[in-house]
């Protein structure tokens, strides 16, 4: 597993009483809070093309949804008589000390969690983006005099979803056909252990069964095997071409059919589990026999099925339970990952033991999964309450188990299994991972803040006496490289020694 | 630069390691495996009835990606 990944979480806001919000401005400014002073370095948008896809072109347009449409024609009515509100405030751009990225994505405070390489470090950066939007949210309450919510979940039940992507850098000699073929099937199955559960199914035109518990958020919004968008007709694989590293050498796997986990042990499980098997891909371990014979019907087949069986069928026609499907998957990987890392063993132990507690009862696994846990918090109610499955009142505790604030979120009232400490969380928020191109990009925040001119993923072009100097971070990628360059920042008393030191200048 | 950073004065660098399952922390923030047969039900109903039943009516989110 010795890789970087990161996740992507686009978080859903409003106002405690609010009938109606400008889900654009309270985005802008409830990033504002996280610091008031100006903000001199800038995120370099040059580095991003969303239209390049895997398959070798470049997209003329990306599918947009319906209301979108409209609502984007709003928003440049509204830009034109607010011609001091330029694409970057829009962007409100902040890239954070911890290396992660924190902005307006579209109409949603979005945290990308910095790229980290160890399994637990990436899930406190995740819940270190938690505690750092729900602070902004506190302030952005006092000045407003009405209380933020943010929910980290992926759907308004109106047919309006939003992402949590989790990523992966891997190697670029990988055939994409090759890597659609393995990670799509294991993609449609992940979601027995990965989903966050949902009151309700949905279209994208609204909610059209009410009180139909199931596993995921996200299923609903799929339709097509792999395309480059991600904002309607989405795909169960993303083509977008963005390694944001030497593309000669990586690809970035973009993954947006994920949930937006609350549950730290599922957030590991799900990154964990995925990391392995681009392992296995990588390796070109995984047979077609894996294949599943209509994947868009199946993914939500599986997420609406309620007797938990979640039969399906394969490319060769045979029928397998969703649980036999995922351990085809961690048969291989067990076979050929064991003892590799300690990360490693902790997904292999874990994964197996999640797959026997679905299979004898998945209500084992309430202290762990979210969807588990979510049904056991709604049938507490239920019967608690003497109401039906579709009385509106269970969406509303759906939400609420998403909200983010720790006094609130129904979700922080449970005892879920923990795989990270608060103080390592507390930690996450203002120190970058170790041996990774974030710690560069966070510690050369941190230390020459002044001299910066632009931030990439991949890149930081300083100024130096006048000239800019681009730092590039491909190479990066490599941990060993990261740590030299690393301990030449951290030995640089400013960003001339460290330039001298790369031997760029 | 640092001075101005006032809203996030708890900002500092801190010595980290990497962290490992179970790894650090006091009593108070060690890893828990609670006793799912006996979750705190009725502090946990409280909390839920504390919702607004309203909640999800009013929550209106544009498409993201």
């Amino acid at each position: 597993m010795h890789r970087l990944f990161g996740i992507e979480t686009e978080y859903g806001i409003t106002l405690e009483t609010a009938e109606q919000i400008d889900p654009v401005k309270e985005s802008i400014e409830l990033i504002k809070n996280y610091r008031r002073d100006p903000f001199l370095p800038l995120w370099d948008y040059d580095g991003e093309d969303p239209f390049r896809d895997e398959r070798g072109f470049r997209a003329k347009q990306l599918n947009n949804h319906p209301d979108e449409v409209e609502e984007e024609k709003k928003d440049r009515e509204r830009f034109a008589k607010e011609p001091g509100r330029s694409f970057r405030e829009i962007k409100s751009d902040r890239i954070l000390i911890n290396g992660a990225r924190l902005y307006n994505d579209h109409a949603h405070p979005e945290y990308s969690t910095p790229e980290c390489q160890n399994l637990f470090d990436l899930v406190a950066h995740d819940k270190a983006g938690e505690r750092i939007l729900q602070k902004c949210a506190e302030r952005r309450s006092e000045e407003l005099g009405e209380r933020v919510i943010l929910y980290k979940n992926n759907t308004d039940f109106y047919g309006h979803s939003y992402g949590c992507h989790d990523n992966y850098l891997m190697a670029r000699e990988v055939p994409f056909d090759y890597l659609k073929a393995c990670i799509l099937p294991f993609f449609v199955t992940r979601q027995i252990f990965a989903g966050a559960g949902k009151v309700g199914i949905e279209t994208e035109a609204g909610l059209v069964t009410p009180g139909h518990f199931q596993l995921t958020q996200r299923s609903d919004f799929f339709h097509v095997e792999a395309s480059v968008d991600t904002m309607h007709k989405r795909p169960i694989v993303n083509t977008r071409d963005e390694p944001h590293a030497d593309p000669a050498t990586y690809r970035r796997l973009h993954g947006i059919v994920g949930d937006a986990n609350m549950s730290e042990y599922a957030t590991a499980l799900k990154v964990g589990t995925t990391a392995l098997v681009i392992d296995l891909i990588e390796q070109r371990l995984i047979p077609k026999t894996f294949g599943i014979a209509n994947p868009i019907d199946t993914i939500k087949m599986i997420s609406h099925d309620q007797t938990y069986r979640w039969m399906l069928q394969k490319v060769d026609g045979k029928m397998i339970s969703a649980i036999d499907h995922q351990r085809e998957y961690l048969a291989l990987a067990q076979k050929h990952l064991t003892h590799q890392n300690g990360d490693t063993d902790w997904v292999l132990t874990q994964w197996e033991e999640t797959l026997n507690a679905l299979e004898n009862d998945p209500m084992m696994l309430t202290d762990r999964i979210d969807w588990v846990a979510k049904k056991w918090l709604l049938e507490t109610f239920v019967e608690s309450e003497d109401i039906e499955w579709d009385d509106p009142w269970l969406q509303s505790i759906d939400l609420e188990y998403h909200n983010i604030d720790l006094e609130e979120s129904l979700f922080y009232g449970l005892q879920m299994q923990r795989v990270v400490t608060d103080e390592q969380i507390q930690t996450a928020m203002h120190t970058p991972p170790l041996n990774t191109r974030a710690y560069f990009r966070g510690k050369s925040l941190n230390k020459f803040e002044d001299a910066i001119k632009t931030v990439q993923w991949d890149s930081i072009t300083f100024e130096i006496k006048g000239k800019p100097v681009t730092v590039n971070m491909n190479s990066l990628a490599n941990p060993e490289i990261a740590q030299k360059y690393n301990e030449a920042l951290d030995l640089s008393p400013n960003p001339q020694t460290l330039v001298e030191k790369l031997g760029l200048h | 630069m640092k001075d101005q950073i006032v809203y996030f004065p708890e900002r500092k660098e801190r010595p980290v390691k990497p962290i490992e399952p179970g790894d650090g922390g006091d009593e108070n923030n060690t890893p828990k495996r609670p006793d799912v047969n006996r979750p705190d039900t009725q502090e946990l109903l409280k909390r839920m009835r504390r919702v607004d039943k309203d909640q999800s009516r009013r929550y209106r989110q544009r498409t993201g990606e």
